[in-house]
């Protein structure tokens, strides 16, 4: 019996020795901790300050030198070379407006479809086909862009000869694009819970029904967000477009004319000899900026309404 | 066919007087030794049993006893399953639904199924998610859509609280409308047989009894077979029972198959009884 009590006693014993221990290491890491966190603390106040500053820098410059240059005949009128008479006219970007907008809707138009549904085919079927696309894609999103800018040319402007052209650029920004469309199409799909599709299988869809029905429904938030993103890089992409739209100096629609571009009119300009077209560069990338802000914040929008609905 | 079976049983019943699984009326589905392996390791196996329509069927044992894998062999599901491979004969209404002339479309339209989880929708009205199943095998007239939606949700209880609401997201209801919303989804395409797979165990108590009340209703028009891991449910409201155990090679067998008065009062095999008193599992 005494056996029995001395035996329940010991652990408890020990418990509490192992108690006081860790509480006399404890108060004595105490300081050293508190001091690690402050130093911690005061490194990511400095790398916010460091990755900040250059921003902020970017963005006053943007605005103080791109403001005065923009004015109502700056998106109206064509550009006008200066003379020596008149060095200060430098006429509009009308052009370069036009064949952003136009490049951007082309591109658009072939790589959001196929993207999307090479996204889907991807997140859905298991197969060597759906690897070695998955595999392909990954490797041509990390591709320097003006691989596609020469690519471009030489199959589209030199071999086929179709010229110069906004069709050009267009396949260009439509192969930059790409990438960036399936594998976001693919991660959103691939978010969607399987037992969504398991529900609409067990009421006799077929697969394709399931896909096309519940899977991108409820994938579309995530996928139309991706498609922004590679709207939002097409239109800031100078090299892809540097070789092959043949820089128009008309407001053309015209797949097949040559066109102008944003990021293309701020390359030209930056290298002119006249200080005047110098400083429009700066107003031609404010317009591009704010373009691309709007275009990420539309998509920001439409995606959290379209969470709240939901919720 | 139908007819002759229930001819059988009478004259059966009527000299015999004992109620076993084999004298209780038509047969909705038999199973013949049915086994399921995923990548040839053994899940379940050894089930023998018929379901018999018009009647609650509930699958019991402790987890691991292949239960589930059982339940969705039965709408192969497991053909999703890459290495998953189903042995044994099924049938449904005597066609054999691996081999037979059925399409896997057809038969699942034919044995619904709802799930652990509620999952309607999250993209589509409440309205779109009864007739979806509907709309998927094609149907798009307009009135045969309002009706069966309108049919389907009385019957799952769910109408008078979501009939002014029809046009609202599905997420926007509780977990047990949602559940019964599920129902009502499966029951639209008006199938034979209704498998449910542990339906009420996200469910607080009083949801879970508004399922329970309902599944003794729809038992008049669809064979229910329920796969729960709560004994109290079982007895409840099935009438018959099959208890599955795992085995020593960690593979799931079907243990015993009867009534489910038998199984909970006087079970043959004392594993049964065990587990219906709550000795294990």
């Amino acid at each position: 019996m005494s056996d029995l009590i001395e035996l329940e006693e010991l652990p408890v014993e020990a418990e509490h020795s192992m108690r006081e221990e860790i509480r006399r290491v404890s108060e004595r890491m105490r300081g050293r901790r508190v001091a690690t966190s402050r130093v911690m603390v005061a490194l990511c106040g400095v790398a916010l300050v460091v990755a900040a500053v250059p921003l902020v820098a970017l963005l006053y410059q943007l605005f103080d030198k791109g403001l005065s240059q923009i004015d109502w005949s700056f998106f109206t009128h064509l550009p006008e070379t200066p003379t020596i008479i008149a060095p200060n006219a430098t006429g509009g970007v009308s052009n370069a407006i036009v064949g952003t907008i136009a490049l951007t809707i082309y591109a658009s138009i072939v790589a959001i479809p196929v993207g999307v549904l090479v996204g889907v085919y991807l997140a859905e079927t298991e197969s060597k086909l759906a690897t070695s696309l998955r595999v392909v894609s990954q490797t041509m999103a990390g591709a320097p862009s003006i691989l596609m800018g020469l690519f471009a040319f030489s199959f589209l402007v030199h071999d086929l000869n179709i010229g110069f052209s906004s069709i050009a650029g267009s396949f260009a920004l439509a192969v930059l694009m790409l990438p960036v469309i399936i594998i976001s199409t693919e991660i959103a799909v691939r978010n969607v819970p399987n037992s969504l599709r398991e529900a609409g299988l067990a009421l006799g869809a077929k697969s394709h029904k399931v896909s096309l029905k519940v899977v991108l429904p409820s994938s579309i938030t995530g996928i139309v967000t991706g498609c922004i993103l590679a709207i939002s890089r097409a239109v800031g992409e100078t090299a892809p477009v540097l070789l092959v739209i043949g820089g128009g100096f008309t407001n053309s629609w015209q797949p097949f004319d040559p066109v102008s571009a944003m990021p293309l009119a701020i390359f030209e300009n930056a290298k002119s000899e006249y200080p005047s077209q110098r400083a429009q560069v700066w107003g031609i990338a404010l317009v591009l900026v704010i373009f691309v802000f709007l275009l990420s914040l539309t998509a920001r929008i439409w995606a959290s309404r379209k969470q709240q609905v939901r919720n | 066919m139908e007819q002759e079976i229930e001819i059988m049983t009478e004259i059966k019943s009527e000299t015999t007087q004992v109620v076993t699984p084999a004298v209780r009326g038509a047969i909705a589905m038999q199973l013949n030794n049915v086994a399921v392996a995923f990548h040839g390791r053994v899940a379940v196996r050894d089930c023998t049993f018929d379901v018999a329509k018009n009647r609650v069927t509930s699958l019991i044992g402790p987890s691991g006893s292949g239960k589930t894998t059982l339940l969705r062999a039965l709408n192969r599901l497991h053909d999703l399953t890459p290495g998953a491979k189903v042995s044994g004969q099924i049938s449904l209404e005597g066609t054999d639904i691996y081999r037979g002339n059925l399409t896997v479309t057809e038969l699942r339209t034919r044995v619904g199924m709802v799930f652990q989880r509620p999952n309607p929708f999250p993209t589509m009205s409440i309205y779109d998610n009864v007739v979806s199943g509907l709309r998927f095998n094609g149907i798009k007239k307009k009135a045969l859509l309002d009706e069966s939606a309108e049919a389907s949700l009385r019957s799952a209880a769910l109408w008078d609280s979501v009939s002014s609401r029809l046009k609202v997201a599905a997420s926007n209801l509780s977990g047990g409308e949602q559940q019964r919303l599920c129902i009502a989804r499966a029951l639209a395409l008006d199938p034979e047989v209704l498998l449910m797979d542990e339906p009420t165990s996200a469910l607080d108590p009083i949801a879970t009894l508004h399922i329970e009340e309902l599944m003794k209703t729809l038992k008049s028009r669809v064979t229910v077979v329920i796969v729960t891991h709560n004994m109290q449910q079982a007895a409840r409201i099935s009438d018959d029972c099959a208890f599955l155990l795992m085995g020593e090679d960690r593979a799931g067998e079907l243990i015993e198959f009867d009534t489910t008065e038998k199984i909970f009062n006087n079970p043959d095999d004392s594993r049964t009884l065990d587990y219906t008193l709550g000795r294990f599992g």
